[in-house]
């Protein structure tokens, strides 16, 4: 009885899933200005026909229509099946699947802290002889990438695991340009513009901003970017990586201050919409609608590139709503620094199947593959921006390449504990009205506590 | 003395309104969630679910298309209808800045001048100013603009000016060369809007069915097995005397309160071992495992308090325990039973993370909590109609096999049976 249930419901699966496994490429082999030459040579060196690669990741919904796009390509260049299965709760799950034995091939982890943690418990496997040379040769910036991509195994050894594929930038400021038409405000280029745009924007009537720190169990975490961007702006890049490692402590008055400069608008009931005891109470999907409300409810929202995604249905980027570079202080010089964050690849379970696909993962076409679909970024430099899918995209990939310092987010790079915890809460109290330096105590106590 | 015994207690209403007050607190929530399920996501973000029965004015943009375009001394005349050629509407307000979407009403010319103005020390400055009146008359120019400055009325020249009636016919006027669609501004009362847009996309989603299909693969003999095993339990602890039984019922108890979670990791690491894996046998061990010391507890705690005389006499007869067990204990133990198949079925039906778990990650092992948390929730879970409508959707069989269950738990199935 049970066994015969088993196999119906085993049957039934694989009937569903053959109705839907195929013609789900966007683009012709060939056509469009991708890197096909990449593709066709990889195509010709790879018959993995038979084999599996198992992907997990945290790229759910239309994210996993994308990716599921991109990984069809390879399918069809070796012949091997890929199944890609997204989670919310990646987090989680990749823990404990790759402790008890029953780990994916491929895992794809939206940040950076996690893989070392898993890396230092042995339960990842480096990436392919020569990978981190490779890193260093075709990212921009491609030290910086293999640092990132490199933890210390279980011995203590560094080594390199991770591949950076689907980067955010997260210095960007949305704003509607119908509106700053409509009231005459230019785009402004330096940090003390800005600040004097937010004033001229109350004195004519307007509230400037609309933060929302809401993320569920990971509230405050919108407000740590507005801190790293401080930071970044207010310190020399070899701080913040002090900040980064604790060997500046938490409660230094450089980060206080830098706490404090979010404070300056995040703090301020005229500047943000719904005053700011609504700072923590908003959630950051909902918070940039108020850009699009009439009358605006606000005209400014600081938030990665990946922000479009939550916009109204039908909302146009580069028409109903555009992006600037949220600008560094004139009078600090310390150049154009740019925030940034990324997506993973790491091996959990190698197989031939698997270091192919870490193969496909670093050929251009892979990245104009996702990029040509809308909301990817990628520091390869050999890919051909023509396949972005928007202009804007193309801007925000030159924001990334063109930065004077770029810096990965602080915390995600931070032990879990602080940077997925009491950075996020901490931030969370600041902006209900703890002062800034007790909360910055406070975090640091909690990482002495974990040392 | 009006509270004695037997008689009516004259608080009696005051409980009447405590309990209707409780059963509509609860019930809020389940409301708000209701209601949410036929709104879309702009219509949530925007009001509260509270607010959505009632017509709301709001504020739209309009850009209308530059067709037939007409020149008139110098100004760009645009004529059409704020709704669309096909669209219909009342105008309650209209204006030419998001700032001031219903800065004048129909029937108004709402019009921006760039005039110049005399300050208090004498200086001339050229300033921008709004402002609305009727149709067919004069602009009426106040004396003073906001900042107290004397406002030389001869020096005014029109920028813009748009007039629109009620029905939407509206005429837009510009200084020079209209280049791109203007940005007008109208509002109007928008009635409730409510749809069936979520159901239809989890319920005609791909892999939904498959999805159904599993859920009950999973929650079936999920809930059929530690029954099975807990009665046989449960009897023996109850009614059997051995060596060590209080001890065993002890333990129990204590894992009444060990967290389910601390057994996930080494419990699919024995399944890898000894090659179950993750599968839907392997599910199923798990919910047994996690549900038993309950249904035991719960079980045994009913059974042990079926009269001793029933379970004698039967002895007495020549039944072994086998038969007491099957023919006396395990008929009068149904409302027990079906209780404990209730929360059972509850539990597994909700699950996500022992499924998550337990079963592959692939797509078509997905359950229906899986496949709403991962696949219809959209990147980073901003759906919130779509989830309140899966709730509703996957609440509907749970409620059918309660309200099915339910009638089993009669009570005084014992009266009359022992004098």
């Amino acid at each position: 009885m049970t066994a015969r249930l088993y196999a119906g419901a085993a049957a039934l699966a694989l009937f569903a899933g053959m109705a839907h496994a195929d013609g789900h490429q966007p683009f012709a082999v060939g056509e469009g200005g991708f890197s096909w030459d990449s593709f066709t040579a990889f195509a010709d060196k790879y018959d993995l026909s038979g084999q599996t690669v198992e992907i997990t990741g945290a790229w759910t919904g239309n994210e996993k229509e994308k990716v599921d796009a991109v990984f069809s390509y390879f399918e069809s260049a070796t012949g091997a099946t890929v199944n890609y299965s997204g989670s919310d709760s990646f987090e989680q799950d990749i823990v404990i699947s790759t402790r008890s034995g029953s780990a994916p091939n491929l895992a794809a982890f939206p940040q950076p802290g996690l893989a070392a943690d898993l890396a230092s418990q042995g339960l990842l496997s480096p990436l392919p002889e020569g990978s981190a040379a490779w890193i260093a040769d075709n990212y921009a910036a491609g030290q910086s990438w293999v640092d990132l991509g490199t933890y210390a195994d279980a011995d203590g050894n560094d080594q390199t695991y991770g591949l950076f594929y689907r980067v955010d930038v997260k210095s960007l400021v949305w704003f509607s340009p119908i509106a700053f038409d409509e009231a005459g405000y230019d785009i402004p280029e330096t940090m003390e513009e800005l600040k004097e745009l937010t004033d001229q924007i109350v004195d004519d009537g307007g509230t400037p901003w609309c933060i929302g720190l809401g993320s569920g169990a990971a509230t405050g975490w919108p407000a740590t970017d507005w801190v790293e961007e401080m930071m970044l702006r207010t310190q020399p890049p070899a701080v913040y990586d002090q900040w980064v490692s604790n060997e500046m402590k938490f409660d230094d008055p450089a980060i206080i201050a830098a706490m404090d400069e979010f404070g300056y608008f995040a703090l301020n009931d005229d500047y943000v919409d719904g005053g700011s005891t609504a700072v923590a109470n908003t959630d950051f999907r909902d918070s940039p609608a108020g850009l699009f409300a009439i009358p605006p409810s606000c005209y400014m929202h600081r938030q990665a590139s990946f922000i479009p995604a939550f916009f109204p249905e039908g909302t146009e980027v580069g028409e109903d709503v555009d992006f600037f570079y949220f600008p560094a202080y004139e009078g600090k010089d310390l150049g154009k620094p740019v925030l940034g964050a990324g997506a993973l690849f790491a091996i959990t379970n190698p197989s031939e199947a698997t270091n192919a696909m870490i193969e496909f993962l670093k050929l251009p076409v892979s990245h104009e593959l996702w990029m040509a679909q809308g909301g990817f970024l990628t520091p390869h430099k050999g890919v051909n921006p023509e396949t972005y899918a928007s202009d804007s995209l193309r801007a925000q990939g030159e924001i990334l390449l063109n930065a004077t310092t770029f810096r990965f987010d602080a915390s995600d790079l931070m032990p879990g504990e602080i940077g997925a915890g009491a950075f996020w809460t901490g931030m969370v109290d600041y902006t209900t009205g703890t002062p800034a330096a007790d909360v910055a105590r406070g975090i640091q106590e909690r990482w002495d506590a974990i040392q | 003395m009006d509270n004695i015994a037997g008689t009516k207690s004259s608080l009696s209403w005051a409980v009447h309104i405590s309990v209707v007050a409780l059963v509509v607190l609860w019930l809020i929530p389940t409301v708000g969630l209701l209601v949410s399920s036929f709104r879309d996501r702009d219509a949530i973000t925007a009001t509260g679910w509270w607010l959505s029965p009632f017509s709301v004015e709001q504020a739209y943009r309009v850009q209308p298309e530059l067709d037939g375009v007409t020149e008139d001394n110098g100004y760009s005349v645009l004529e059409g209808n704020l709704f669309g050629a096909e669209g219909s509407g009342e105008v309650s307000g209209f204006g030419i800045t998001a700032r001031a979407p219903n800065a004048a009403s129909p029937g108004q010319v709402y019009a921006r001048f760039n005039v110049d103005v005399e300050e208090p020390d004498g200086t001339i400055d050229d300033t921008r100013l709004e402002l609305a009146y009727p149709v067919g008359s004069d602009p009426a120019f106040p004396e003073t603009d906001d900042d107290g400055n004397r406002i030389l009325t001869d020096t005014a020249v029109l920028d813009r000016s748009l007039e629109a009636q009620v029905n939407g016919d509206f005429r837009y006027v510009s200084e020079g060369e209209l280049r791109r669609a203007p940005s007008l501004y109208v509002t109007s009362l928008s009635p409730p809007r409510f749809s069936l847009e979520n159901y239809r996309t989890i319920l005609f989603s791909n892999g939904m069915d498959v999805a159904f299909i599993n859920t009950f693969t999973v929650t079936i003999p999920a809930t059929i097995i530690p029954i099975l095993i807990a009665a046989f339990a449960a009897y023996a602890l109850a009614w059997m005397d051995f060596k060590g039984r209080g001890f065993l019922i002890a333990m129990v108890v204590g894992l009444l309160v060990v967290p389910l979670q601390l057994a996930l990791v080494p419990l699919l690491q024995l399944h890898n071992k000894v090659g179950i894996g993750q599968s839907f046998l392997g599910i199923w061990l798990a919910h047994t495992g996690f549900g038993l010391p309950l249904a035991i507890y719960l079980l045994r705690n009913y059974m042990v308090g079926l009269p001793r005389d029933i379970i004698e006499s039967a002895k007495v007869d020549g039944a072994t325990d086998f038969q007491v067990f099957t023919k006396i204990v395990l008929p009068l133990s149904f409302p027990a039973l079906a209780s404990f198949a209730i929360f059972q079925f509850l539990w597994v039906w909700n699950d996500l993370l022992v499924a998550k778990v337990f079963l592959p990650s692939n797509s078509e092992s997905w359950v229906m909590t899986v496949k709403i948390a991962d696949d219809l929730l959209g990147s980073r879970g901003g759906d919130w109609g779509i989830l309140a409508g899966a709730a509703f959707i996957s609440i509907a069989v749970p409620l059918a096999v309660f309200f099915t269950m339910q009638r089993y738990l009669v009570r005084g199935l014992l009266a009359g049976s022992v004098k």
